[in-house]
């Protein structure tokens, strides 16, 4: 072979070996882009899962620059829930059929609370807190609490049948529902943090929902929220009541149901 | 509204394009943002650059004039409270003139409307994503690109002609006088007004519902007037404002407004759900008006910003 032949078949075996390289190389891109638009799809998704526990601002606020301390005056509507003797009941099922009678109620009741543009702020035991007008500033949030605690209603209802057809232990609650100002922002510590709203307004639906007990029946209400509640939602008014905390005796309401005529 | 067809005289192209992505991006419009992504390979950018443009989108490591218009356009966009004077003041304070804040304005608004027009009906975004990533965009994209990039003209724009000064919401016409957009707004105002598909009366109502939810005063007052033209008393109005019902409403209205709340914040799913569901209740006609609607009054709301504050 000449010198020619031996230059040639060296650089041919250069060209295949550079082929060979720049083809891997092109692979490992192709794969390391595969997982860089995967992590990335990630995180758009993450970042639109916050957006149901927190508002957008807050939520970029906290991916690109941490967890931030501001709060903001809202008008909100709360809507306080709490299962009525279910602590005595706790005690005499099995722990597996607890968790799952809660979480049963836990999904039904988040589904209607949702549905009506509410968000679930808390968890408490076997309460639930939800506030209306927290995320997004709302002019119908009286409405969509009131149509929420009916949705809720109508939900325990399917769901006793449910429970009562398995044999297990049915469920009553007693909801309470107030308008006022909070202060809305992240709350918590740095392990555990959760956006919610602070102030009387909550204490106060927390403290009418007790008096579904004195009253016997499941949704009550207060003046705030009646005000610019839509006429067509049957209430009955109650004796004006103590509540822990307020110094006046508070007047409240209870829920019946939709008037069509009224419509 | 569209941008592609409407010239713009101040904001270029390239911002254009990723104001798109951004607004696109705000309310998960995959159609739109896929559409988007399509014209910018047209416009000869490279896959990789979009790529990383759209990390930059997430990190937000844009120079500061331009992340403060993107920042314009995703709070107009988003409207948890309503962009107002200082919000522009801001951008004016960076250097953009004061035409180009309203130009900006106008561009994310079309971006609204267009993404609203895209998801409510559910229009499937696959073949647009699938498009974006085509050989032939490399051959495409020199001539269609060209003509993308010509909607980019500076220079004089004509005065609006007296015709034109009037109408619905001609206090946002008149506010973007100066621009091309003027004209593609009053255009678009007067063609869905004057669409015998669905009456004056569910037009306005659609209006008046999303100006009250998105607390835009200056919209509801004229979508009340309309409303009070086309004979609904104030207190009516004020009812149907305030618990979106009252006996007032024929059967149509009475699905059509609660539907028109929902249209301002939503998620796919759930709008696309509740869509559905109205598809059931008219004929596809009214339907697809009711959507177009409700896409112009989410975009003409939330263009408020550009109006002279009263």
């Amino acid at each position: 072979m000449t010198a020619v032949g031996w230059l040639a078949g060296g650089l041919g075996a250069c060209v295949a070996v550079l082929g060979a390289l720049h083809l891997r190389t092109q692979r490992t891109l192709g794969r390391a882009l595969e997982r860089l638009e995967t992590s990335s799809a990630e995180l758009e998704r993450l970042q639109h899962a916050f957006t149901r526990f927190a508002p957008e601002a807050i939520v970029e606020r906290i991916a690109s620059s941490g967890i931030p301390s501001m709060g903001e005056r809202k008008e909100v509507t709360v809507l306080f829930a709490d299962l009525i003797g279910f602590t005595a009941t706790s005690e005499r099922i099995d722990a597996g059929a607890l968790v799952r009678i809660l979480n049963g109620y836990f999904e039904r009741m988040t589904r209607a609370i949702t549905a009506h543009h509410g968000h679930i702020s808390t968890l408490i035991g076997d309460g639930i807190l939800a506030l209306f007008g927290a995320l997004e500033s709302n002019p119908w949030q009286s409405d969509d609490a009131v149509r929420a605690a009916l949705a809720m209603r109508a939900e325990l209802f399917e769901y006793n049948q449910e429970l009562a057809a398995e044999g297990l232990p049915t469920l009553a609650f007693g909801i309470g529902l107030h308008r006022g100002t909070g202060v809305a922002g992240l709350v918590g510590s740095s392990e555990l943090m959760q956006f919610t709203v602070v102030g009387t307004v909550v204490n106060v639906a927390a403290r009418v929902q007790e008096l579904t007990r004195l009253h016997r029946v499941d949704v009550l209400l207060t003046c705030e929220v009646k005000a610019k509640l839509n006429p067509s939602f049957t209430l009955r008014a109650l004796p004006r009541s103590e509540v822990r905390g307020v110094a006046e005796r508070v007047e409240t309401f209870a829920l019946g149901g939709v008037d069509p005529a009224a419509v | 509204m569209s941008s592609y067809r409407v010239r713009l005289v101040y904001v270029n192209f390239a911002l254009a394009d990723i104001v798109g992505l951004v607004v696109s991006q705000d309310n998960s419009c995959r159609f739109c943002y896929a559409t988007q992504r399509m014209l910018m390979r047209l416009q000869g950018l490279s896959e990789a650059r979009i790529q990383q443009l759209e990390g930059d989108l997430l990190k937000a490591q844009f120079a500061p004039r331009e992340k403060l218009a993107l920042d314009f356009a995703r709070l107009i966009s988003r409207a948890s409270s309503l962009a107002c004077g200082s919000d522009k003041d801001r951008l004016q304070d960076a250097g953009w003139p004061e035409a180009a804040v309203r130009e900006l304005a106008f561009l994310a608004a079309a971006h609204v409307y267009f993404n609203r027009i895209h998801t409510l009906p559910a229009i499937p975004p696959e073949r647009g994503e699938r498009l974006s990533s085509h050989w032939s965009l490399r051959f495409l994209a020199p001539v269609v690109g060209r003509i993308l990039r010509s909607r980019f003209v500076r220079g004089e724009v004509e005065a609006l002609p007296a015709e034109m000064r009037s109408g619905p919401y001609s206090y946002l016409v008149l506010a973007l006088e100066g621009l091309p957009a003027a004209r593609a707004l009053r255009r678009l105002l007067d063609e869905a007004w004057a669409s015998p598909v669905l009456g004056q009366r569910t037009k306005a109502l659609i209006f008046a519902v999303i100006a009250r939810g998105l607390g835009c005063a200056l919209s509801e007052r004229e979508a009340s007037r309309l409303l009070l033209e086309a004979g609904l008393s104030a207190d009516e109005i004020g009812t149907i404002l305030a618990h979106l019902g009252s006996p007032a409403l024929d059967p149509t209205d009475a699905v059509i407004v609660p539907f028109a709340r929902e249209t301002i914040r939503y998620r796919p799913a759930e709008i696309q759900r509740r869509a559905r569901t109205l598809r059931e209740r008219m004929p596809a006609g009214q339907f697809l008006e009711v959507l177009g609607i409700a896409a112009l009054a989410n975009a003409v709301c939330r263009l408020g910003v550009v109006a002279p504050a009263v």
